[in-house]
């Protein structure tokens, strides 16, 4: 009995205890887990894949992740001039590179590792959308083109930022051996022929125009032609264009990395990019993309405030007319928290959070735009005389632009509209957080005082202003501050590419491949010409003929080129172009060395504010010119080789 | 009650005794062979008939109806039963021994018992006595108190100063280096060990070697550290009581600049960076708030360490338990309270509290019952639960935002002035925008309840199968865990106050508040809530038998585990954790003096694939008593009573390689709905996808780690009265889990990829030593002392082929800190601009920042410059040693505890989180240091040695916050643990209040601390700003009745 007991006993615990171990192992239940195949198993997933192939597009358009906009010279963070940091209102690491520190141990801004994930999801879509069941064969061909034509974005950023790189034609399978996967940078040339390929494959496959307002932000054709002509018009610029300065780049196995060229050579890139950019247009012309014309203006204004808005609402007006390419990825709250940062206190709190004005736009920019005559100040027989930094009060011929009897300096009066449609300033009027707009008086407007006591002045060490200039061209019509810490902002899809840019392309292909004369100068004025229109300024025969100490500049190649260059600051500033610009025009050493300036924001009285004074020096060597490769992936990889001077 | 049965006894022997012819009544006393001390309790009963009688308190017996030819067995829990023929005698004497294998001579090992002579694994068995320590928390008794183990504790908050602990060291750099903790055969976690009372405790044992935990197969390879608790023992109940009461005061507090000097510092920080830049804090606020009589409301200069801590804390523990039994059924029971409270202060105004108060209550509950007379089953039962009440993020928290807290910006609250009468809240200080922050205000606010309850059942069933073959038992046990926790917090939202105006003639002030969305009344907010059901079987059949001079043992084990969690998180996460495994060992030993031992383990887990979920870890071993050896008799007798020299080799496994998060490597795991992937699109944005992310990639080859252990051991003991035992260990870490690192970024992909690939080895000695003497009936004198070294270094460890070589891990310690080499302070912005380029810290540096050294002389100081400095940052070393003496009742012991080989690293930084707390001072408004102020380099006093270089405010400065040898310090420390004086009242007086035993005694502990670090407590290391380690001063009283 006992010895029974006993063995049941025994033989229940070993059940107990030991069931089949194995069975008592596999937790997992089987085909319960999501694996990648699963994306492509219904459209409704596979348009998630779809959008994994977008969310790597650079959040264009704020500060921490715009790589064209706090990194260069356009605009400066208070953190420059107070050397503090104490708030993380924003992120500092792009201005780092404003400030010189980059380095290659800890490179600021890297987006090298997200790039290449990006163009490998991209692949993956192309290998696997085929099989998705519920998808008609012209909507795969659809996906298929704009995850092409992300591909191609993603190694322009790439190339942009690092120039030569490692160029992704298909992506290495998962059990690559390690000799495989240490790829080599591809050279200059090659990786942009590779861009403009892919974007000639996307290009039939996109639609004209999107197909509802939900799918804005997707790639069309205007968008892939107008790309290209900017990728064209890069190729052909002298940084990446037969660059001799960067010669000795050559990667271990003794290929140089920016081929030597022929004079003739050069001067093909800019031969094809002159079809390229024509194209473009034409594309865009048959979508029905133009210049904006503040048409859709609803108020009644006088001239001056109807002409500086239209200026405003051609960049920042949501979907408008010009616009070719808006970035519909950067969030809401980010754009948010960046008007936030810009923006001027407008209320009556003078410690409101409403307007931090932690960004501010240095003197060089502001002396850059044109005169009301469309011209340089440098050039303007009107100016030849005139001390800018001569204090006036506010007259009546500019109440709309300055208040009126307030002190400022010359620098500020008879300026071109885009000037007071950019700017704000000590003295300027605001357009926006007010009651009314129709018939709007002159003595209704809002206005700055960023000197000392005014609304818009320092008030402690953690508000700004920083220059004494505000980017006003940032703000829409609709963002407020309605109390203490209260703000209103409005979002506006980031413009990636607008026709002003593509026209400016266009014009400066044109002036470099045939100079101001050649086949295409009907073209080359055509454009100009409708930019400065729109903008309230003469055309360019006008203004250098009749009212400059050059006429007849324009007839010059190196002087047509000079008038192209300003004029796209000018249209584009603050549209984080400059910082690429200037690297391709090769002319970054000299703006360098105007060094980044503001008033002196720490005066009350007119003549203690306007005194101009150094925030920063900024120097600028063939270093910068491209971005450092992080020294962690040179030592992973030791086939890449690193950009001369890092 | 025990008079009723012994009157019942005494009924029925008498029934029996008019059975019998020439019976007579004997006597007798029952003593204690070691102490001569009366065994009250002990049985006595006649061979071959159901009688028997109980001795009464002092030991004596009285028995009737006995005749001359029968005989009488004396029996007592833990003693060598002993048989007397009644003969003529009618008074005895009986003297008891210890039961030489069930007390002191048995070892706990892995799923059993093992004779201490022939034990050949690395077993380190620790007296229960020297875990006494005057703290709610076990865990920091084991530093310098168990030989093998490598203990320090980070922070002194009550409820979270669980030390740190490591068998051997840390000896991988895999994601799990904590050992495994058995209680009583359930794997629990080290809070569950800290919460243990040590009078519960029957044994605490570490397994160290592979012979010792080779059986834990895939989960032992970190070490062991296995506790039973007391069972019920055969006797009359016995009560055990313990009360404490104890105080407790930082060890160290560190020290601040006062405000003025902190304002002036402020300042000094902005000019000497930029001249031309705006001051924080005017010349006239300076001024005015130095004068002595200052308004403080106008002018605050806060002493927020004052206003937020008391200068001691309190804490109660009691511990109640009975233990007893009959032939039939043997229980013991106990329930214990502690209740620790932190230093925090609370605001009268407010109705709850919002100091540190944990209150642990277990019950415990083992009773055995002898179901048949070979079946013996055995039920445990345990409840821990713990309710914590405490500031809303806890006390390292609150000492964190101390030292983040600007000292005179505004007071910590107004006081209710004519113009706010009525108003039902604090008025809480604060300034500008209300966003800056008050401790006192965040301290005061609210506070946080916890729950952690914790029950625990085992039925346990002992079938002795030696009616099969003698030697032959069988065991099966299963338990069953569930713990769950807690968190709920309830808080203001403060109101804040700023001052408005202030007119400096009239002395009048108006106070203005800065938000209106404060509450009057507690808000709530519900945080983690857990659940965690575990269970556990094993059946075990185990045979011990001697045929002559050899001893045979073997033993099989089936375990099976699963582990459940509630709100896990993530579906794979929500899964069971599963283990099974079979274990065996044999054991052969020969006369006494050669042993021999082979065990194996042979695992299973559900974390990898089927094709790698199994693994067999054999071990080995074998020892030698020299000491039994026949020629060996003469010295044995004279000097050295014990000589044993043992080793053993084989491998064990760790499953828990990666963090659980990563539980399924076998498998790819992916985030279908990735909101960091996804895309927008739309004229308002109003159409997003979110996307589809790899979190990881599939790897079919992932498997376990597997550690090649190797011990030698010499034990020695000498004129019986000192024992030692020294052990040499070595280690061999293979098939560490790490992630790749040669797939250039280039690849695209979206998760790393991770292998087993990595290796490390570690060596080691313990040594631990026990002296006793007996000087006469009156003294006693005691003393012990124990060493632990571990060293540990990478053999392999995937990384890119850097051109220099000290960048490679290979060959360093796994604790191994990379840094600069901080030469010293620039003397000028001259010299700054004349050295290799700095600039890859970010920031602008000169004259007063730390000089790095360019050690691949590039020109550039960069990361490759970065080489291994100092020592590990866990020790090396730790040891112990104390002594202890005794005289009458009186009793006194002193120990001290140190560890050595070790270096931290100041925290230089700004960070402010819950895991970090930078000591940088301005940024974030963090307060100064008085060190520092004291040795700084100014421009004034260019001191290039200073401690602190030039100040920077308002912004960390990341050339001199780097890890550099700059902020390196010596870790090594000796301190005065405990001193313990107590005493013993005498039995005769005792005995009167029917106690066997009671004892006062007062304790010390970390009375005294010997350091080349003075800014704070050495054993926080970098974490100094953290709740300070605590000074405790105990008394106590210890009560046994019968």
């Amino acid at each position: 009995m006992k010895k029974i007991y006993t063995a049941i006993m025994i033989g229940l615990t070993a059940l107990l205890s030991g069931i089949s171990c194995n069975k008592f192992l596999d937790v997992v239940p089987n085909d319960g887990l999501a694996t990648i195949d699963m994306a492509f198993n219904l459209r409704s997933t596979a348009i998630r894949y779809l959008a994994t192939c977008y969310a790597y597009m650079p959040n264009d358009g704020v500060p921490a992740s715009d790589y064209g906009m706090l990194t260069g010279d356009e605009m400066w963070d208070l953190v420059g001039r107070i050397v503090s940091n104490t708030s993380a209102r924003v992120s500092n690491n792009l201005f780092q590179i404003a400030r010189g520190f980059q380095s290659a141990s800890n490179v600021y801004g890297n987006d090298w590792a997200s790039m290449y994930e990006g163009i490998r999801c991209c692949d993956i879509l192309v290998e696997n959308i085929d099989r998705v069941p519920d998808m008609t064969e012209q909507e795969k061909k659809q996906w298929k083109a704009e995850v092409t034509f992300l591909k191609a974005y993603y190694h322009f950023n790439l190339v942009r930022k690092w120039g030569p790189v490692p160029i992704i034609r298909e992506s290495l399978p998962m059990d690559s051996d390690v000799e495989t996967v240490r790829v080599y940078r591809d050279n200059i040339d090659d990786c942009f022929d590779f861009i403009m390929e892919l974007l000639d494959k996307a290009y039939p496959d996109l639609p004209i125009t999107n197909l509802s307002t939900d799918e804005y932000g997707r790639i069309t054709q205007p968008i892939c032609a107008a790309l290209k002509a900017r990728v064209a018009v890069y190729a052909a610029s002298p940084l990446f264009n037969g660059n001799e300065e960067e010669a000795t780049l050559t990667d271990n196995q003794g290929r140089q990395l920016f081929p030597s060229k022929t004079p003739e050579q050069k001067l093909a890139r800019w031969t094809a990019a002159v079809e390229i950019c024509k194209k473009a247009i034409d594309v865009c012309d048959e979508a029905n993309i133009k210049l904006y014309d503040g048409s859709t203006i609803d108020y009644r204004l006088v001239d001056t405030l109807k002409r500086t808005l239209t200026i405003r609402k051609a960049f920042n007006e949501r979907w408008n007319s010009e616009l070719i390419w808006g970035n519909t990825q950067t969030a809401s709250s980010l754009t948010s928290i960046f008007q936030q940062l810009c923006m001027p206190n407008m209320t009556d709190y003078t410690h409101s959070l409403g307007g931090y004005r932690f960004i501010g736009v240095p003197l060089k920019i502001v002396d850059q735009f044109y005169t009301r005559n469309g011209l340089p100040t440098e050039n303007d027989t009107e100016w030849t005389t005139i001390n800018p930094m001569e204090l006036k009060d506010g007259t009546e011929d500019h109440a709309y632009y300055l208040k009126k009897g307030y002190t400022t300096v010359r620098l500020n009066f008879n300026r071109e509209p885009r000037f007071y449609a950019s700017l704000g300033f000590d003295g300027g009027t605001w357009l926006g957080m007010m009651t009314k707009y129709n018939d709007v008086l002159a003595e209704d407007m809002n206005y700055i005082e960023c000197r000392i006591g005014g609304k818009q002045g320092k008030t402690g060490s953690e508000n700004g202003p920083v220059t004494g200039y505000f980017p006003k061209k940032l703000f829409p019509l609709e963002c407020t501050m309605t109390g203490n810490n209260s703000f209103t902002s409005y979002w506006f899809p980031w413009p990636m590419i607008r026709l002003t840019d593509l026209y400016l392309l266009y014009c400066e292909a044109i002036n470099e491949a045939e100079g101001p004369n050649g086949a295409h100068s009907a073209d080359l004025y055509k454009y100009l010409d409708a930019i400065r229109a729109r903008a309230g300024i003469p055309d360019i025969k006008t203004s250098w003929d009749q009212f400059s100490n050059n006429p007849g500049y324009y007839n010059s190649q190196p002087g047509m080129r000079e008038i192209i260059h300003r004029e796209r600051q000018n249209e584009l500033v603050f549209e984080s172009q400059r910082y690429w610009d200037i690297r391709r025009w090769k002319t970054a050493p000299s703006e360098y060395l105007k060094n980044i300036y503001g008033f002196t924001i720490t005066g009350s009285a007119p003549e203690d504010y306007y005194v101009r004074q150094l925030i920063t020096t900024q120097r600028f060597g063939l270093k910068d010119y491209f971005w450092p490769i992080s020294t962690y992936y040179l030592e992973r990889n030791p086939n890449l080789v690193q950009n001369i001077g890092w | 009650m025990r008079k009723i049965i012994s009157m019942l006894l005494t009924v029925l022997l008498a029934v029996g005794a008019l059975a019998q012819t020439k019976t007579k009544t004997v006597k007798g006393v029952v003593y204690e062979e070691e102490t001569g001390q009366t065994l009250p309790g002990a049985t006595v009963s006649v061979v071959g008939s159901t009688r028997g009688v109980i001795a009464d308190l002092d030991g004596a017996f009285e028995i009737s109806g006995v005749k001359s030819s029968d005989e009488l067995k004396v029996e007592f829990f833990g003693k060598e039963p002993q048989t007397i023929k009644v003969g003529d005698g009618t008074n005895f004497l009986v003297k008891l021994k210890n039961q030489a294998t069930e007390l002191e001579g048995a070892v706990t090992v892995a799923f059993g018992k093992q004779r201490k002579e022939s034990l050949i694994g690395s077993v380190t068995a620790i007296d229960v006595a020297t875990l006494k320590v005057p703290s709610s928390n076990l865990t920091t008794a084991l530093a310098g108190n168990v030989a093998g183990v490598i203990a320090y504790q980070r922070t002194g908050e009550p409820g979270q100063d669980n030390a740190d602990f490591f068998v051997r060291g840390i000896t991988t750099f895999g994601a799990n280096t904590s050992p495994l903790i058995l209680i009583d055969n359930i794997e629990l976690t080290s809070t569950d060990l800290a919460r243990l009372q040590p009078d519960d405790i029957e044994s605490f044992s570490i397994m160290k070697d592979a012979t010792a935990t080779a059986l834990y197969g895939a989960r032992g390879a970190n070490g062991v550290i296995y506790v039973t608790t007391k069972r019920g023992q055969e006797g009359p109940a016995k009560i055990f009581a313990r009360v404490e009461t104890s105080i407790s005061q930082p060890t160290r507090m560190v020290e601040l600049a006062d405000p003025v000097t902190y304002m002036k510092a402020y300042n000094e920080g902005i000019s000497t960076r930029d001249p031309l830049a705006e001051l924080q804090y005017s010349f006239d606020k300076i001024e005015q708030t130095g004068k002595p009589g200052a308004n403080r409301l106008i002018y605050p200069a806060n002493d927020w360490y004052d206003m937020l801590f008391k200068n001691f804390a309190t804490a109660y523990r009691a511990n109640i338990s009975a233990r007893g039994g009959g032939k039939v059924a043997r229980y013991y029971v106990t329930g214990s309270f502690t209740e620790d409270t932190g230093i925090l202060k609370v605001d009268k105004r407010n109705s709850f509290n919002n100091n540190i108060d944990q209150k642990t209550y277990t019950l415990r509950s083992n009773v055995d019952i002898n179901v048949t007379k070979t079946t013996q089953l055995a039920v445990r039962l345990t409840g821990n639960f713990t309710d914590y009440t405490g500031p809303l993020n806890g006390g390292n928290d609150v000492f964190k935002q101390v030292v983040h807290s600007d000292p005179v910006l505004f007071p910590a609250y107004y006081p209710v002035d004519d113009e706010h009468i009525g108003i039902q809240h604090i008025m809480f200080g604060n300034y500008d925008d209300g966003s800056y922050t008050n401790p006192y205000a965040n301290l005061v606010k609210g506070y946080r309840d916890t729950q952690r309850s914790q029950m625990i059942a085992a039925v346990e069933l002992n079938q002795d199968l030696s009616f099969i073959t003698p030697g032959l038992k069988f065991m099966t046990l299963f338990n069953l865990t569930r713990l769950s926790y807690y968190e709920v917090n309830r808080q203001f939202s403060p109101y804040w106050y700023t001052l408005d105006s202030y007119d400096s003639y009239t002395g009048e002030y108006h106070v203005k508040r800065i938000n209106d969305d404060g509450t009057d009344y507690l808000q709530y907010s519900e945080k983690d809530k857990t659940i965690t059901n575990t269970m556990y079987s094993e059946s075990r059949l185990n045979y011990a038998r001697e045929f002559g001079k050899h001893e045979v043992t073997g033993l099989l084990v089936l375990t099976a585990r699963e582990q459940l969690n509630a709100n896990a998180g993530s579906l794979q996460l929500s899964l069971p954790s599963r283990n099974a495994g079979l274990s065996g060992r044999f054991t052969y030993g020969w006369d006494k003096r050669y042993f021999a031992e082979f065990n194996f383990g042979y695992n299973g887990s559900e974390r990898f694939h089927k094709s790698h979920r199994w693994g067999f870890f054999p071990s080995f071993g074998g020892a030698w008593v020299i000491s039994n050896e026949p020629w060996f008799k003469k010295v044995k007798d004279k000097y050295v009573h014990n000589l044993k020299l043992r080793a053993s080799y084989g491998l064990v496994g760790n499953d828990n390689i990666g963090n659980a998060r990563n539980r399924f490597y076998y498998l790819s795991e992916m985030n279908m709905n990735s909101t960091n992937l996804q895309a927008t699109f739309g004229e308002f944005r109003g159409v997003t996808y979110k996307g589809i992310d790899v979190v990881r990639y599939a790897n079919e080859a992932i498997t376990w780690e597997t550690s090649y252990k190797a011990n030698y051991a010499i034990e020695l003991g000498l004129f019986k009265k000192l024992d030692v035992i020294a052990e040499f260990f070595t280690e061999h870490r293979k098939d560490i889990f790490m992630s790749r690192a040669d797939i250039p970024e280039t690849m695209g992909l979206q998760a790393g990829i991770s292998a087993n690939i990595g290796e490390a080895k570690a060596h080691g000695i313990d040594i631990q030593a026990d002296y006793k003497h007996v000087i006469n009936q009156d003294m006693w004198a005691s003393a012990r002392a124990n060493f632990t070294y571990s060293r540990s270094k990478y053999l392999v460890y995937e990384e890119p082929e850097y051109p220099e070589s000290y960048r490679q891990h290979a060959g360093y310690s796994l604790k191994q800190t990379w840094g600069y080499i901080a030469e010293r302070l620039f003397i000028d912005d001259e010299e700054a601009a004349n050295s290799p380029s700095q600039a890859s810290f970010g920031v602008q540096y000169g004259g007063g920042d730390i000089k790095y050294t360019d050690v691949n002389g590039d020109g550039v100081i960069t990361e490759a410059d970065r080489v291994p400095i100092g020592l590990p940052t866990s020790p090396e070393i730790i040891y112990g040693f104390g002594t202890s003496f005794g005289w009458k009742g009186l009793d006194f012991s002193v120990f001290f505890q140190g560890l050595a080989n070790e270096s931290f690293w100041i925290d230089a930084t700004a960070d402010y989180s819950s895991s970090k707390v930078g000591t940088a001072p301005f940024v974030h408004n963090t307060q100064l240091l008085k060190a520092y102020y004291d040795s700084h380099w100014s421009e004034d006093n260019r001191d290039v040695y200073a401690l602190w270089p030039r100040f920077s405010s308002a912004y960390e400065n990341k050339n001199n916050s780097a890890v550099s040898t700059w902020w390196m310090r010596d870790g090594s420390f000796l301190r005065l643990k405990q001193l313990e004086v107590g005493y013993t009242l005498p039995y005769k007086w005792t005995k009167k209040l029917r106690m066997e035993n009671l004892r006062v005694y007062f304790q010390g502990n970390n009375l005294l601390c010997w350091s080349r670090f003075d800014l704070w407590d050495p054993e926080l290391a970098g974490e100094g700003l953290n709740y300070p380690i605590q000074r405790t001063f105990n008394i106590g009283l210890h009560v046994t009745f019968k």
